[in-house]
Protein backbone atom coordinates (compact mmCIF):
# COMPACT_ATOMS: atom_id res chain seq x y z
CA UNK A 1 0.00 0.00 0.00
CA UNK A 2 1.08 3.80 -0.81
CA UNK A 3 1.96 6.05 1.95
CA UNK A 4 -0.94 7.88 1.41
CA UNK A 5 -3.04 5.18 1.19
CA UNK A 6 -1.83 4.09 4.22
CA UNK A 7 -2.56 7.37 5.74
CA UNK A 8 -5.80 7.63 4.83
CA UNK A 9 -6.74 4.08 5.54
CA UNK A 10 -5.48 5.17 9.34
CA UNK A 11 -7.16 8.43 9.56
CA UNK A 12 -10.34 6.89 8.06
CA UNK A 13 -10.15 4.55 11.06
CA UNK A 14 -9.61 7.08 13.58
CA UNK A 15 -12.94 8.52 12.63
CA UNK A 16 -14.93 5.68 12.14
CA UNK A 17 -17.25 4.24 14.76
CA UNK A 18 -15.18 3.01 17.78
CA UNK A 19 -16.44 -0.41 17.14
CA UNK A 20 -14.05 -0.82 14.21
CA UNK A 21 -11.02 -0.90 16.04
CA UNK A 22 -12.39 -3.80 18.58
CA UNK A 23 -11.90 -5.74 15.02
CA UNK A 24 -10.11 -4.09 12.54
CA UNK A 25 -10.50 -5.18 8.92
CA UNK A 26 -7.97 -7.84 7.96
CA UNK A 27 -6.09 -5.56 5.05
CA UNK A 28 -5.85 -3.18 7.54
CA UNK A 29 -4.50 -5.27 10.61
CA UNK A 30 -2.08 -6.50 8.10
CA UNK A 31 -0.21 -3.44 7.91
CA UNK A 32 1.07 -3.90 11.92
CA UNK A 33 3.18 -6.30 13.58
CA UNK A 34 1.81 -6.45 16.92
CA UNK A 35 3.75 -8.54 19.55
CA UNK A 36 2.22 -9.18 22.83
CA UNK A 37 -0.04 -5.65 23.03
CA UNK A 38 -2.81 -6.44 21.03
CA UNK A 39 -3.73 -4.33 17.89
CA UNK A 40 -7.20 -3.00 19.09
CA UNK A 41 -5.50 -1.65 22.50
CA UNK A 42 -2.63 -0.13 20.03
CA UNK A 43 -4.92 1.72 17.95
CA UNK A 44 -7.34 2.91 20.82
CA UNK A 45 -4.76 5.43 22.43
CA UNK A 46 -4.51 7.23 19.18
CA UNK A 47 -8.29 7.23 18.68
CA UNK A 48 -8.12 8.17 22.54
CA UNK A 49 -5.25 11.47 21.74
CA UNK A 50 -7.40 12.46 18.61
CA UNK A 51 -10.83 12.56 20.01
CA UNK A 52 -9.95 12.95 23.60
CA UNK A 53 -7.56 16.22 22.89
CA UNK A 54 -10.09 17.76 20.06
CA UNK A 55 -12.92 17.26 22.50
CA UNK A 56 -10.57 18.76 25.02
CA UNK A 57 -10.43 21.99 22.78
CA UNK A 58 -13.79 22.13 22.71
CA UNK A 59 -14.78 22.01 26.31
CA UNK A 60 -11.73 24.45 27.15
CA UNK A 61 -12.82 27.38 24.77
CA UNK A 62 -17.05 26.71 26.26
CA UNK A 63 -16.67 27.16 30.37
CA UNK A 64 -20.31 28.77 30.05
CA UNK A 65 -21.58 25.67 27.96
CA UNK A 66 -19.78 23.37 31.11
CA UNK A 67 -21.75 25.14 33.63
CA UNK A 68 -25.29 25.04 31.62
CA UNK A 69 -25.39 21.55 30.72
CA UNK A 70 -22.35 19.78 32.82
CA UNK A 71 -19.52 18.35 31.73
CA UNK A 72 -20.77 15.43 30.28
CA UNK A 73 -23.49 16.53 28.12
CA UNK A 74 -20.91 18.99 27.08
CA UNK A 75 -18.19 16.29 26.65
CA UNK A 76 -21.09 14.22 24.08
CA UNK A 77 -21.48 17.10 22.52
CA UNK A 78 -18.24 18.15 21.82
CA UNK A 79 -17.50 14.63 20.68
CA UNK A 80 -19.70 14.06 17.95
CA UNK A 81 -19.09 17.50 16.95
CA UNK A 82 -15.37 16.66 16.65
CA UNK A 83 -15.85 13.34 14.95
CA UNK A 84 -18.17 15.09 12.32
CA UNK A 85 -16.10 18.34 12.23
CA UNK A 86 -12.69 17.56 12.21
CA UNK A 87 -9.92 20.68 12.01
CA UNK A 88 -8.42 21.16 8.60
CA UNK A 89 -5.86 22.49 9.79
CA UNK A 90 -2.66 22.44 12.52
CA UNK A 91 -3.99 25.57 14.33
CA UNK A 92 -6.43 25.20 16.95
CA UNK A 93 -6.86 28.56 17.99
CA UNK A 94 -10.16 28.80 16.18
CA UNK A 95 -11.35 25.50 16.25
CA UNK A 96 -14.91 24.97 16.79
CA UNK A 97 -16.36 27.10 14.80
CA UNK A 98 -20.13 26.02 13.85
CA UNK A 99 -20.52 24.33 17.18
CA UNK A 100 -23.34 26.48 17.65
CA UNK A 101 -25.11 25.63 13.76
CA UNK A 102 -24.35 21.75 15.32
CA UNK A 103 -25.85 22.54 18.66
CA UNK A 104 -29.13 23.74 16.88
CA UNK A 105 -29.54 20.53 15.16
CA UNK A 106 -28.21 18.64 18.32
CA UNK A 107 -31.72 16.47 18.90
CA UNK A 108 -30.80 15.70 22.66
CA UNK A 109 -29.97 19.86 22.94
CA UNK A 110 -33.89 20.47 21.99
CA UNK A 111 -34.91 21.25 25.04
CA UNK A 112 -32.23 23.97 25.47
CA UNK A 113 -32.95 26.45 22.48
CA UNK A 114 -30.66 28.66 24.21
CA UNK A 115 -28.04 26.79 24.26
CA UNK A 116 -26.68 27.24 20.46
CA UNK A 117 -26.19 30.82 21.05
CA UNK A 118 -24.44 30.46 24.46
CA UNK A 119 -21.86 28.71 21.73
CA UNK A 120 -22.21 31.36 19.26
CA UNK A 121 -20.95 33.78 22.61
CA UNK A 122 -18.47 31.72 23.50
CA UNK A 123 -17.33 31.45 19.42
CA UNK A 124 -16.96 34.92 19.56
CA UNK A 125 -15.29 35.78 22.82
CA UNK A 126 -12.81 32.77 21.34
CA UNK A 127 -12.50 34.84 17.93
CA UNK A 128 -11.87 37.99 20.54
CA UNK A 129 -9.24 36.84 22.35
CA UNK A 130 -7.04 34.93 19.22
CA UNK A 131 -7.64 38.45 16.94
CA UNK A 132 -4.13 40.25 15.63
CA UNK A 133 -3.26 42.78 17.29
CA UNK A 134 -4.63 46.20 15.01
CA UNK A 135 -5.04 49.67 15.66
CA UNK A 136 -7.83 51.40 17.23
CA UNK A 137 -8.87 54.93 15.50
CA UNK A 138 -8.46 57.68 17.82
CA UNK A 139 -10.31 60.97 18.65
CA UNK A 140 -7.51 62.89 17.06
CA UNK A 141 -7.05 60.82 13.63
CA UNK A 142 -10.75 61.36 13.54
CA UNK A 143 -10.72 65.18 13.77
CA UNK A 144 -8.28 65.40 11.09
CA UNK A 145 -9.55 63.58 8.36
CA UNK A 146 -12.07 64.57 5.33
CA UNK A 147 -15.59 64.02 6.32
CA UNK A 148 -15.61 62.56 2.44
CA UNK A 149 -13.60 59.82 2.77
CA UNK A 150 -14.13 58.93 5.85
CA UNK A 151 -15.19 55.15 6.16
CA UNK A 152 -15.42 53.11 9.24
CA UNK A 153 -14.14 49.55 9.82
CA UNK A 154 -14.03 47.76 12.92
CA UNK A 155 -11.21 46.27 14.31
CA UNK A 156 -10.29 42.34 13.82
CA UNK A 157 -11.31 41.49 17.32
CA UNK A 158 -14.80 43.21 16.80
CA UNK A 159 -17.49 40.56 16.96
CA UNK A 160 -21.30 41.50 17.09
CA UNK A 161 -23.62 38.64 18.21
CA UNK A 162 -27.48 38.75 18.94
CA UNK A 163 -29.87 36.37 20.37
CA UNK A 164 -33.87 36.07 21.20
CA UNK A 165 -32.71 35.08 24.45
CA UNK A 166 -30.73 37.24 27.15
CA UNK A 167 -27.20 35.68 26.79
CA UNK A 168 -25.64 38.73 29.00
CA UNK A 169 -28.53 37.63 31.96
CA UNK A 170 -27.15 33.53 31.13
CA UNK A 171 -23.99 34.37 31.53
CA UNK A 172 -24.06 36.17 34.56
CA UNK A 173 -26.35 33.59 35.79
CA UNK A 174 -23.67 31.01 35.16
CA UNK A 175 -20.34 32.97 36.77
CA UNK A 176 -22.37 33.58 39.74
CA UNK A 177 -23.06 29.74 39.84
CA UNK A 178 -25.42 29.61 43.06
CA UNK A 179 -27.39 26.46 42.90
CA UNK A 180 -30.23 27.66 44.87
CA UNK A 181 -30.86 30.80 42.17
CA UNK A 182 -32.70 29.95 38.95
CA UNK A 183 -33.94 32.48 35.65
CA UNK A 184 -35.94 33.05 32.68
CA UNK A 185 -34.80 32.75 29.73
CA UNK A 186 -37.81 34.55 28.11
CA UNK A 187 -37.16 38.05 29.63
CA UNK A 188 -35.84 39.19 25.76
CA UNK A 189 -33.48 39.04 23.55
CA UNK A 190 -30.07 41.20 23.62
CA UNK A 191 -27.81 43.14 21.16
CA UNK A 192 -23.54 42.75 21.86
CA UNK A 193 -20.62 43.56 20.87
CA UNK A 194 -17.67 41.19 22.05
CA UNK A 195 -14.00 42.75 21.61
CA UNK A 196 -10.64 42.58 23.71
CA UNK A 197 -9.83 46.17 24.57
CA UNK A 198 -6.53 44.97 26.42
CA UNK A 199 -5.71 41.19 26.92
CA UNK A 200 -9.45 39.78 27.69
CA UNK A 201 -12.82 39.43 25.66
CA UNK A 202 -14.98 41.99 27.24
CA UNK A 203 -18.86 42.34 26.49
CA UNK A 204 -20.47 45.50 25.40
CA UNK A 205 -24.14 45.47 25.23
CA UNK A 206 -25.97 47.82 22.52
CA UNK A 207 -29.06 49.27 21.43
CA UNK A 208 -30.59 48.06 18.47
CA UNK A 209 -29.82 51.04 16.48
CA UNK A 210 -26.36 51.18 17.30
CA UNK A 211 -26.18 46.90 16.54
CA UNK A 212 -27.27 47.86 13.29
CA UNK A 213 -24.83 50.41 12.57
CA UNK A 214 -21.92 48.12 13.73
CA UNK A 215 -23.56 45.18 11.18
CA UNK A 216 -23.46 47.56 8.58
CA UNK A 217 -20.66 49.01 8.78
CA UNK A 218 -19.23 45.68 9.71
CA UNK A 219 -20.80 44.15 6.02
CA UNK A 220 -18.78 46.88 4.14
CA UNK A 221 -21.46 49.24 3.25
CA UNK A 222 -20.68 52.50 3.28
CA UNK A 223 -20.59 55.58 6.00
CA UNK A 224 -23.57 57.68 4.78
CA UNK A 225 -25.86 54.59 3.14
CA UNK A 226 -25.11 52.84 7.10
CA UNK A 227 -26.19 56.30 8.55
CA UNK A 228 -29.29 56.26 6.97
CA UNK A 229 -30.87 52.69 6.74
CA UNK A 230 -30.16 52.57 10.31
CA UNK A 231 -31.90 55.77 10.72
CA UNK A 232 -35.29 54.72 9.01
CA UNK A 233 -35.06 51.40 11.07
CA UNK A 234 -34.65 53.05 14.54
CA UNK A 235 -35.39 56.77 14.48
CA UNK A 236 -34.02 57.39 18.21
CA UNK A 237 -30.52 56.73 16.82
CA UNK A 238 -28.13 59.20 17.64
CA UNK A 239 -25.07 58.95 14.66
CA UNK A 240 -22.78 61.61 17.11
CA UNK A 241 -23.23 59.79 20.14
CA UNK A 242 -23.00 56.70 18.55
CA UNK A 243 -19.37 57.72 17.45
CA UNK A 244 -17.96 59.36 20.40
CA UNK A 245 -19.05 55.59 22.08
CA UNK A 246 -17.30 54.02 20.22
CA UNK A 247 -14.33 55.89 19.66
CA UNK A 248 -13.79 55.70 23.41
CA UNK A 249 -14.35 51.74 22.95
CA UNK A 250 -12.06 51.76 20.60
CA UNK A 251 -13.99 50.20 18.21
CA UNK A 252 -12.99 50.94 14.87
CA UNK A 253 -9.99 50.55 13.05
CA UNK A 254 -7.16 53.60 12.37
CA UNK A 255 -7.76 54.71 9.08
CA UNK A 256 -4.43 55.09 8.30
CA UNK A 257 -4.37 51.44 8.20
CA UNK A 258 -8.01 51.15 6.86
CA UNK A 259 -7.15 52.02 3.24
CA UNK B 1 -9.33 29.99 6.93
CA UNK B 2 -11.10 32.87 9.24
CA UNK B 3 -8.65 35.14 10.99
CA UNK B 4 -5.44 33.96 9.98
CA UNK B 5 -5.68 35.49 6.73
CA UNK B 6 -6.22 38.91 7.81
CA UNK B 7 -3.67 41.51 6.95
CA UNK B 8 -3.40 44.80 8.94
CA UNK B 9 -1.19 43.45 11.83
CA UNK B 10 1.40 46.11 12.30
CA UNK B 11 4.93 44.00 12.50
CA UNK B 12 6.82 44.26 16.27
CA UNK B 13 10.05 45.05 16.08
CA UNK B 14 11.79 41.86 16.59
CA UNK B 15 13.64 40.45 19.28
CA UNK B 16 17.96 40.37 19.55
CA UNK B 17 19.42 37.54 17.43
CA UNK B 18 18.86 34.25 19.82
CA UNK B 19 22.37 32.75 21.02
CA UNK B 20 22.40 29.29 23.07
CA UNK B 21 21.37 29.49 26.05
CA UNK B 22 24.11 29.41 28.72
CA UNK B 23 22.39 27.01 31.20
CA UNK B 24 21.03 24.04 28.87
CA UNK B 25 17.82 23.20 30.63
CA UNK B 26 14.53 25.01 29.87
CA UNK B 27 10.61 24.26 30.82
CA UNK B 28 7.58 24.06 28.30
CA UNK B 29 5.43 27.93 28.48
CA UNK B 30 1.98 26.72 28.95
CA UNK B 31 -1.07 28.98 29.84
CA UNK B 32 -1.50 28.54 33.11
CA UNK B 33 2.05 29.74 34.03
CA UNK B 34 2.05 33.22 31.87
CA UNK B 35 1.56 35.78 35.01
CA UNK B 36 3.99 33.43 36.89
CA UNK B 37 6.58 33.21 34.28
CA UNK B 38 6.19 36.52 33.19
CA UNK B 39 6.16 38.21 36.54
CA UNK B 40 8.92 36.34 38.49
CA UNK B 41 10.85 34.43 36.36
CA UNK B 42 11.87 31.38 37.51
CA UNK B 43 15.94 29.84 37.82
CA UNK B 44 15.37 27.85 34.06
CA UNK B 45 17.71 28.14 31.25
CA UNK B 46 15.24 28.97 28.23
CA UNK B 47 10.76 28.53 27.27
CA UNK B 48 10.11 26.77 25.02
CA UNK B 49 6.79 27.15 23.05
CA UNK B 50 4.42 25.70 20.51
CA UNK B 51 4.41 28.48 17.80
CA UNK B 52 0.57 27.40 16.84
CA UNK B 53 -0.81 28.74 20.06
CA UNK B 54 0.29 31.99 18.56
CA UNK B 55 -0.12 31.92 15.31
CA UNK B 56 -2.65 35.10 14.02
CA UNK B 57 -1.54 37.61 16.95
CA UNK B 58 -4.17 37.55 19.85
CA UNK B 59 -3.93 38.01 23.90
CA UNK B 60 -0.99 35.14 24.15
CA UNK B 61 1.38 36.97 21.95
CA UNK B 62 1.48 39.87 25.08
CA UNK B 63 3.08 36.97 27.36
CA UNK B 64 5.19 35.60 24.86
CA UNK B 65 6.84 38.70 23.92
CA UNK B 66 7.51 39.43 27.85
CA UNK B 67 8.88 35.62 28.58
CA UNK B 68 11.05 36.61 25.35
CA UNK B 69 12.56 39.70 26.95
CA UNK B 70 13.86 37.32 29.76
CA UNK B 71 14.48 33.65 28.07
CA UNK B 72 15.90 32.60 25.25
CA UNK B 73 13.21 30.44 23.05
CA UNK B 74 12.66 27.24 21.39
CA UNK B 75 9.52 27.16 18.91
CA UNK B 76 8.60 23.22 18.73
CA UNK B 77 6.17 22.98 16.14
CA UNK B 78 3.09 20.05 16.37
CA UNK B 79 0.85 20.85 13.33
CA UNK B 80 3.45 21.30 10.53
CA UNK B 81 2.42 17.28 9.58
CA UNK B 82 5.84 17.01 7.98
CA UNK B 83 5.10 13.09 7.36
CA UNK B 84 2.22 13.75 5.41
CA UNK B 85 2.30 12.93 1.72
CA UNK B 86 0.14 15.95 1.36
CA UNK B 87 2.65 18.72 1.15
CA UNK B 88 3.48 21.42 4.40
CA UNK B 89 0.52 23.76 4.33
CA UNK B 90 1.94 27.16 3.03
CA UNK B 91 -0.68 29.17 5.71
CA UNK B 92 1.09 27.51 8.49
CA UNK B 93 4.71 27.68 7.03
CA UNK B 94 3.75 31.44 6.74
CA UNK B 95 2.85 31.82 10.27
CA UNK B 96 5.41 30.03 11.69
CA UNK B 97 8.05 31.82 9.79
CA UNK B 98 6.34 35.47 11.30
CA UNK B 99 6.92 34.18 14.62
CA UNK B 100 10.29 33.31 13.76
CA UNK B 101 11.32 36.67 12.34
CA UNK B 102 9.81 38.29 15.71
CA UNK B 103 11.21 36.03 18.40
CA UNK B 104 14.27 34.90 17.18
CA UNK B 105 14.30 31.66 18.69
CA UNK B 106 17.42 29.12 18.90
CA UNK B 107 15.69 26.33 18.06
CA UNK B 108 12.79 25.61 15.64
CA UNK B 109 11.45 21.66 15.67
CA UNK B 110 8.93 19.50 14.68
CA UNK B 111 7.96 16.27 14.73
CA UNK B 112 8.92 13.05 12.00
CA UNK B 113 5.08 12.08 11.97
CA UNK B 114 2.24 13.04 10.41
CA UNK B 115 -1.30 14.39 11.63
CA UNK B 116 -3.25 15.38 8.27
CA UNK B 117 -4.40 13.53 5.41
CA UNK B 118 -6.71 14.84 2.75
CA UNK B 119 -8.80 18.14 4.61
CA UNK B 120 -8.73 16.33 8.04
CA UNK B 121 -5.60 17.72 10.55
CA UNK B 122 -5.75 14.97 13.22
CA UNK B 123 -4.35 17.01 15.91
CA UNK B 124 -2.55 14.05 17.17
CA UNK B 125 1.53 12.28 16.44
CA UNK B 126 0.67 9.86 13.91
CA UNK B 127 3.14 6.89 12.94
CA UNK B 128 5.25 6.57 9.88
CA UNK B 129 6.33 2.89 8.59
CA UNK B 130 10.07 3.33 8.26
CA UNK B 131 10.44 2.91 4.93
CA UNK B 132 12.04 4.57 1.82
CA UNK B 133 8.96 5.95 0.71
CA UNK B 134 8.21 7.84 4.23
CA UNK B 135 12.12 8.91 4.26
CA UNK B 136 11.65 10.55 0.93
CA UNK B 137 8.37 12.22 1.98
CA UNK B 138 9.55 13.14 4.95
CA UNK B 139 12.95 14.76 3.18
CA UNK B 140 10.62 16.86 1.20
CA UNK B 141 8.65 17.96 3.65
CA UNK B 142 11.37 19.61 5.68
CA UNK B 143 13.61 20.71 3.35
CA UNK B 144 10.61 22.60 1.94
CA UNK B 145 10.30 24.18 5.24
CA UNK B 146 14.05 24.74 6.33
CA UNK B 147 13.85 26.44 2.77
CA UNK B 148 11.19 28.44 3.87
CA UNK B 149 12.89 29.51 7.05
CA UNK B 150 15.93 29.95 5.26
CA UNK B 151 17.69 27.98 8.24
CA UNK B 152 17.44 24.62 9.49
CA UNK B 153 15.32 22.85 12.17
CA UNK B 154 15.13 19.98 14.24
CA UNK B 155 13.03 16.96 13.93
CA UNK B 156 11.76 15.03 16.96
CA UNK B 157 11.11 11.25 17.30
CA UNK B 158 7.44 10.31 18.00
CA UNK B 159 6.00 8.46 20.88
CA UNK B 160 4.49 5.37 19.12
CA UNK B 161 2.03 2.42 19.83
CA UNK B 162 1.96 0.65 16.62
CA UNK B 163 4.86 -0.59 14.63
CA UNK B 164 4.37 -1.35 10.80
CA UNK B 165 5.23 -4.92 8.75
CA UNK B 166 6.77 -3.12 6.18
CA UNK B 167 9.72 -1.38 8.28
CA UNK B 168 12.88 -1.64 6.50
CA UNK B 169 14.73 0.24 9.32
CA UNK B 170 14.92 1.18 12.66
CA UNK B 171 13.73 4.36 13.74
CA UNK B 172 17.03 5.68 14.58
CA UNK B 173 18.57 4.78 11.24
CA UNK B 174 15.52 6.31 9.99
CA UNK B 175 16.12 10.07 12.31
CA UNK B 176 19.66 9.44 11.10
CA UNK B 177 18.88 9.79 7.28
CA UNK B 178 17.00 11.89 7.58
CA UNK B 179 19.64 14.22 9.43
CA UNK B 180 22.01 13.26 6.43
CA UNK B 181 20.01 13.50 4.05
CA UNK B 182 18.16 17.26 5.28
CA UNK B 183 20.94 18.22 6.77
CA UNK B 184 18.25 18.85 10.11
CA UNK B 185 19.15 18.34 13.59
CA UNK B 186 17.39 15.56 15.42
CA UNK B 187 15.82 16.23 18.54
CA UNK B 188 16.13 13.48 20.77
CA UNK B 189 13.19 13.03 23.03
CA UNK B 190 14.59 10.52 25.84
CA UNK B 191 10.67 9.49 26.79
CA UNK B 192 9.37 8.77 23.58
CA UNK B 193 12.50 6.35 22.82
CA UNK B 194 11.56 4.58 26.44
CA UNK B 195 7.82 4.55 25.72
CA UNK B 196 8.56 3.16 22.03
CA UNK B 197 11.05 0.77 22.99
CA UNK B 198 8.81 -0.86 25.68
CA UNK B 199 5.88 -0.98 23.09
CA UNK B 200 7.64 -2.76 20.36
CA UNK B 201 10.04 -5.09 22.83
CA UNK B 202 13.11 -3.03 21.50
CA UNK B 203 16.12 -1.97 23.57
CA UNK B 204 16.37 2.19 24.54
CA UNK B 205 19.71 2.10 24.88
CA UNK B 206 20.14 0.50 21.53
CA UNK B 207 18.58 3.65 19.64
CA UNK B 208 20.63 6.04 21.59
CA UNK B 209 23.94 4.32 20.83
CA UNK B 210 22.89 3.89 17.56
CA UNK B 211 21.85 8.06 17.28
CA UNK B 212 24.42 10.22 15.59
CA UNK B 213 25.65 12.36 18.28
CA UNK B 214 26.43 15.11 16.23
CA UNK B 215 23.22 15.86 14.96
CA UNK B 216 21.15 16.02 18.35
CA UNK B 217 20.28 19.80 19.37
CA UNK B 218 18.06 19.23 21.87
CA UNK B 219 16.32 16.69 24.25
CA UNK B 220 12.81 16.64 25.83
CA UNK B 221 12.51 14.67 28.85
CA UNK B 222 8.52 13.65 29.86
CA UNK B 223 6.12 12.02 31.84
CA UNK B 224 4.27 8.80 30.57
CA UNK B 225 1.22 6.80 32.08
CA UNK B 226 1.59 2.46 32.19
CA UNK B 227 -1.87 0.75 31.21
CA UNK B 228 -2.69 -2.54 31.38
CA UNK B 229 -3.79 -4.51 28.46
CA UNK B 230 -4.83 -8.15 28.57
CA UNK B 231 -1.33 -9.47 29.77
CA UNK B 232 0.52 -6.91 29.07
CA UNK B 233 1.25 -2.83 29.51
CA UNK B 234 1.10 -0.44 27.19
CA UNK B 235 3.18 2.83 27.57
CA UNK B 236 1.26 5.99 26.73
CA UNK B 237 2.75 9.57 26.57
CA UNK B 238 1.01 11.78 27.83
CA UNK B 239 3.29 14.66 29.80
CA UNK B 240 1.30 14.84 32.46
CA UNK B 241 3.67 12.90 35.35
CA UNK B 242 7.23 13.60 36.40
CA UNK B 243 10.03 11.50 34.43
CA UNK B 244 10.09 8.12 35.33
CA UNK B 245 13.30 6.91 37.30
CA UNK B 246 13.72 4.45 33.94
CA UNK B 247 13.62 7.45 31.72
CA UNK B 248 15.73 9.48 34.20
CA UNK B 249 18.36 6.50 33.91
CA UNK B 250 18.45 6.56 30.37
CA UNK B 251 19.07 10.51 30.16
CA UNK B 252 21.95 9.33 32.35
CA UNK B 253 23.08 7.47 29.58
CA UNK B 254 22.43 9.98 26.75
CA UNK B 255 24.07 12.53 28.31
CA UNK B 256 27.03 10.32 28.44
CA UNK B 257 27.08 9.56 25.23
CA UNK B 258 25.79 12.91 23.98
CA UNK B 259 27.16 15.97 26.58
CA UNK B 260 25.61 19.14 27.12
CA UNK B 261 22.72 19.31 24.55
CA UNK B 262 20.01 22.00 25.47
CA UNK B 263 17.00 19.56 27.48
CA UNK B 264 13.17 20.28 27.93
CA UNK B 265 11.26 19.71 30.73
CA UNK B 266 7.62 19.22 29.13
CA UNK B 267 4.62 19.18 30.63
CA UNK B 268 0.94 19.00 29.06
CA UNK B 269 -1.54 18.24 30.87
CA UNK B 270 -2.43 17.95 34.49
CA UNK B 271 -0.57 21.22 35.16
CA UNK B 272 1.18 20.92 38.67
CA UNK B 273 2.58 24.16 40.23
CA UNK B 274 5.73 25.85 37.98
CA UNK B 275 7.99 24.58 41.23
CA UNK B 276 7.60 21.27 39.76
CA UNK B 277 8.49 22.09 36.81
CA UNK B 278 11.32 23.62 38.01
CA UNK B 279 12.08 20.78 40.62
CA UNK B 280 12.29 18.62 37.21
CA UNK B 281 14.19 20.81 35.75
CA UNK B 282 16.76 21.03 38.37
CA UNK B 283 17.17 17.01 38.29
CA UNK B 284 18.06 17.48 34.69
CA UNK B 285 20.75 19.50 35.31
CA UNK B 286 22.32 18.12 38.19
CA UNK B 287 22.52 14.66 36.23
CA UNK B 288 24.65 16.79 33.25
CA UNK B 289 26.57 18.84 35.90
CA UNK B 290 27.77 15.10 37.95
CA UNK B 291 27.98 13.10 34.11
CA UNK B 292 30.38 15.42 32.43
CA UNK B 293 32.16 16.52 35.54
CA UNK B 294 32.98 12.47 35.89
CA UNK B 295 33.68 12.09 32.36
CA UNK B 296 35.82 15.41 32.30
CA UNK B 297 37.73 13.74 35.31
CA UNK B 298 38.03 10.46 33.79
CA UNK B 299 38.92 12.27 30.34
CA UNK B 300 42.24 13.81 32.58
CA UNK B 301 43.26 10.53 33.86
FE1 LIG C 1 8.80 15.73 22.96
Amino acid sequence: MRLSEVQKYFKDTMLDHPKVLDTPPEDFAELFNVGDIPLPERLKVYRNNIIGSLTDVMIASHPLLEKLVGHEFLELMARSFVLENPPTHGCLNMYGAGFDKFIESYELAKALPYLADMAKLEIAMNEAYHAPEDEPLKANELATASPEDLQLKLRQNVQLVSSRYPLDKIRNFCIEDDPDKTMSVDSGGVKMMIYRPELDSVIVKLEDGEYEMLLALNQGVGLNEAVETTLNAHKGFGFQEFLQRHIELETFLALKTNT
Amino acid sequence: MSVHLKQNEPKPNPFPPASPPRDPVGIGLRHPYYEEVTNSPPNVGWLEVHPENYFGGGAHRHFLSKAREKYQLSLHAVGLSLGSTDPVSEEHLRQFKELIDIYQPFNVSDHASWSASGNAHLNDLLPLPYTKESLDTLCRNVERTQEYFGRTMLVENPSTYVAFAENEMSEHEFMNRLSEKTGCGILLDINNIFVQSHNHGLDPFEYIDGIDSSKVGEMHLAGHIEQEVGDGIILIDTHSRPVKKDVWDLYEHAVRRLGSVPTLIEWDQDFPPLSKLVEEANKARDIMNRILNKDITNAAE
